[in-house]
């Protein structure tokens, strides 16, 4: 994209509805992305509650806070809720707000859809937490000891929470599968006259890749917990060795949905990383074209290396050899992915900005947590690694820097531009420095327990593994508190502060930065024309 | 909630049409790729024997 004939018309206020009709019948892009942000700001912090919860537990050996099946039940909250209450909807809620603009659209291609996959997720998310409570409640059942993979035959004899978590599963992928579809249509419909797809903004790009991903695999689970409920409930046994079923099938399932999950978590990052990086090195990005081909290269191997997650299950030496070289495979586009990142910085006018901050962090941190990646993906080594603490380490340092911070440096690039006022910069830095320190502190010393042999999801652990559980329990307290302060900054920056130009930052570029700061509630009424 | 003024019927059509095709999609996903309703049929099958 070079230039940019604006021809937009006046500012749009006087069709803005008010008071909690306009939140809760909302087809407006922009407040349905705030609703996204918010919810999943407050998801965060319960999900952040409940690994608080665990990391005091594990402050010590021993049982001291919680009883064995609560402890597990928290580790299945906590990647839930995570997962599809704070990560998913963080990102839809910045492809609600920044697609329309980035591409010269008035809105979402469809308003009302779009508004009912936002208010499902209030819905989902109550069915999520009842799942945890009502083991607390007489005649409530067992808690839910599973894990967020549920394998049968243990999620089959759980309580009944275990179909409210169902139900919840199966809300939360009606939800994500219509905001995929939306997001499809406006892409492919809605861009401005000349921006063709190799042209359009590299988050939109992400997007697109994205929600594809999310309409092929999150149907497979939706099929496997319809199945799991069936044999819970009405006498089916597809899970089942004694009836002529196989528990190993939900494995394969689970994972068909749950390893192309890790990118659609990761890629919507990998979009905002592409805008953050070029802006404050003030360059274009390097290698569009190759970019585009790595994410489309990673989302196609991704869906077929599902059973890395599985190499113990047992399976012929054929299947785990395809799998571990399939996944290994995966290392090359993204690796190229962070190279176009290096080069887009090399040479550059750099400077600091927390967003850029975050970004320098997300490259060396997902670094490490790929190379992690690589020794759990060959097969011998995988089998010592297996469902120990070195897994956990792992995927927290995939998906906290490669997804939560990439949301976080959105957050802090776009906030300007949605608030009409810059965040106050020293309290963003520290809120950068505390948050990766504490992260590193507590998932650094967590590789070194899963070497030396702790298993995950166990409530005690042996006294040699002291040491190491304190540090990590002392990062993971610094880690939960800094994200208040982000808290903080947010409500700041909403109520006042310095006021933001259009173009908050030098160095960005796009459609979106030709807005005002904050944007008309209506905006690009008439498409821009791009040449 | 009224249809936006910016969506002429064309483009409705065009977006809904689109939104159908790629629901579909997510439809043959969830029936197709695992074997729900064979294992269905078989399991029913098996209990209906004496």
């Amino acid at each position: 994209m070079t230039t940019t004939t604006l021809n937009h018309d006046e500012a749009h206020h006087h069709d803005m509805p008010t008071g909690w009709r306009r939140w809760l019948f909302s087809t407006n892009h922009k407040d349905i992305g705030t609703l996204y942000l918010l919810f999943a700001l407050t998801m965060l912090f319960l999900g952040g509650a409940s690994a608080m919860l665990i990391r005091l537990e594990l402050f010590q050996p021993g049982i001291q806070l919680l009883d064995p099946d609560l402890y597990n039940n928290l580790v299945t909250n906590h990647a839930l809720i995570m997962i599809f209450g704070a990560v998913m909807p963080a990102a839809a809620g910045l492809a609600n707000w920044m697609i329309p603009m980035m591409i010269g659209a008035p809105d979402m291609a469809l308003p009302r859809m779009n508004n009912l996959s936002f208010w499902i997720l209030p819905a989902a998310a109550t069915m999520l937490i009842l799942s945890f409570v009502v083991p607390f409640f007489p005649g409530g059942g067992t808690q839910i000891n599973t894990g967020w993979t549920l394998y049968p035959p243990l999620s089959v004899q759980v309580g009944m929470s275990m179909d409210f978590l169902i139900f919840a599963i199966h809300l939360l992928g009606i939800s994500s599968v219509l905001a995929s579809i939306n997001i499809i249509v406006t892409l492919l419909n809605m861009r401005a006259p000349g921006m063709t797809l190799m042209t359009m903004p590299m988050f939109c790009w992400t997007w697109l890749v994205t929600a594809f991903l999310l309409i092929l695999v999150v149907p497979v689970l939706a099929g496997g917990v319809t199945m799991l409920l069936f044999d819970r409930h009405f006498g089916t046994s597809f899970f089942d060795a004694a009836g002529g079923g196989d528990p190993v099938l939900f494995q394969h399932l689970f994972w068909f949905f749950g390893h192309p999950e890790v990118y659609i978590l990761l890629l919507p990052s990998i979009g905002v990383l592409s805008h953050v990086i070029p802006a404050f090195s003030r360059k274009p990005l390097f290698g569009y074209k190759s970019m585009v081909g790595a994410m489309l290269t990673v989302a196609t191997i991704g869906m077929v290396v599902w059973a890395h997650h599985q190499y113990t299950v047992g399976m012929s030496l054929g299947a785990v050899t395809y799998f571990m070289i399939g996944t290994i495979l995966i290392s090359i586009p993204v690796g190229l992915m962070i190279f176009n990142f290096i080069a887009t910085m090399w040479r550059g006018a750099m400077t600091f900005e927390t967003p850029m901050l975050f970004a320098v962090a997300i490259i060396l941190m997902f670094t490490f947590g790929g190379l992690s990646g690589v020794m759990l993906a060959v097969v011998p080594a995988d089998m010592q690694y297996h469902d120990s603490m070195f897994v956990v380490a792992h995927f927290h340092y995939v998906l906290m820097p490669g997804a939560v911070f990439g949301l976080f440096a959105g957050v802090f690039y776009w906030l300007p531009k949605w608030t009409g006022h810059m965040y106050d910069e020293t309290l963003g830095k520290i809120f950068f420095w505390t948050n990766v320190i504490g992260f590193n502190i507590t998932f650094f010393p967590q590789h070194f327990l899963g070497l030396a042999g702790m298993p995950r999801r166990i409530v005690d652990y042996n006294m040699m593994f002291t040491e190491f559980n304190v540090i990590s329990s002392v990062g993971a307290i610094i880690f939960g508190l800094s994200h208040l302060l982000l808290l903080y900054i947010v409500i700041k920056t909403i109520r006042g502060g310095k006021k933001a130009e259009s173009r908050a930052w030098e160095g960005a570029k796009g459609l979106e930065w030709e807005l005002d700061s904050p944007p008309a509630f209506h905006t690009w009424t008439v498409a821009p024309q791009i040449k | 909630m009224r249809i936006p003024k910016y969506q002429t019927p064309e483009l409705r059509n065009k977006n809904v049409r689109l939104a159908w095709v790629l629901g579909g999609m997510a439809i043959f996903f969830l029936v197709t790729s695992f074997p729900f309703w064979t294992g269905l049929f078989r399991i029913v099958g098996t209990q209906a024997m004496p």
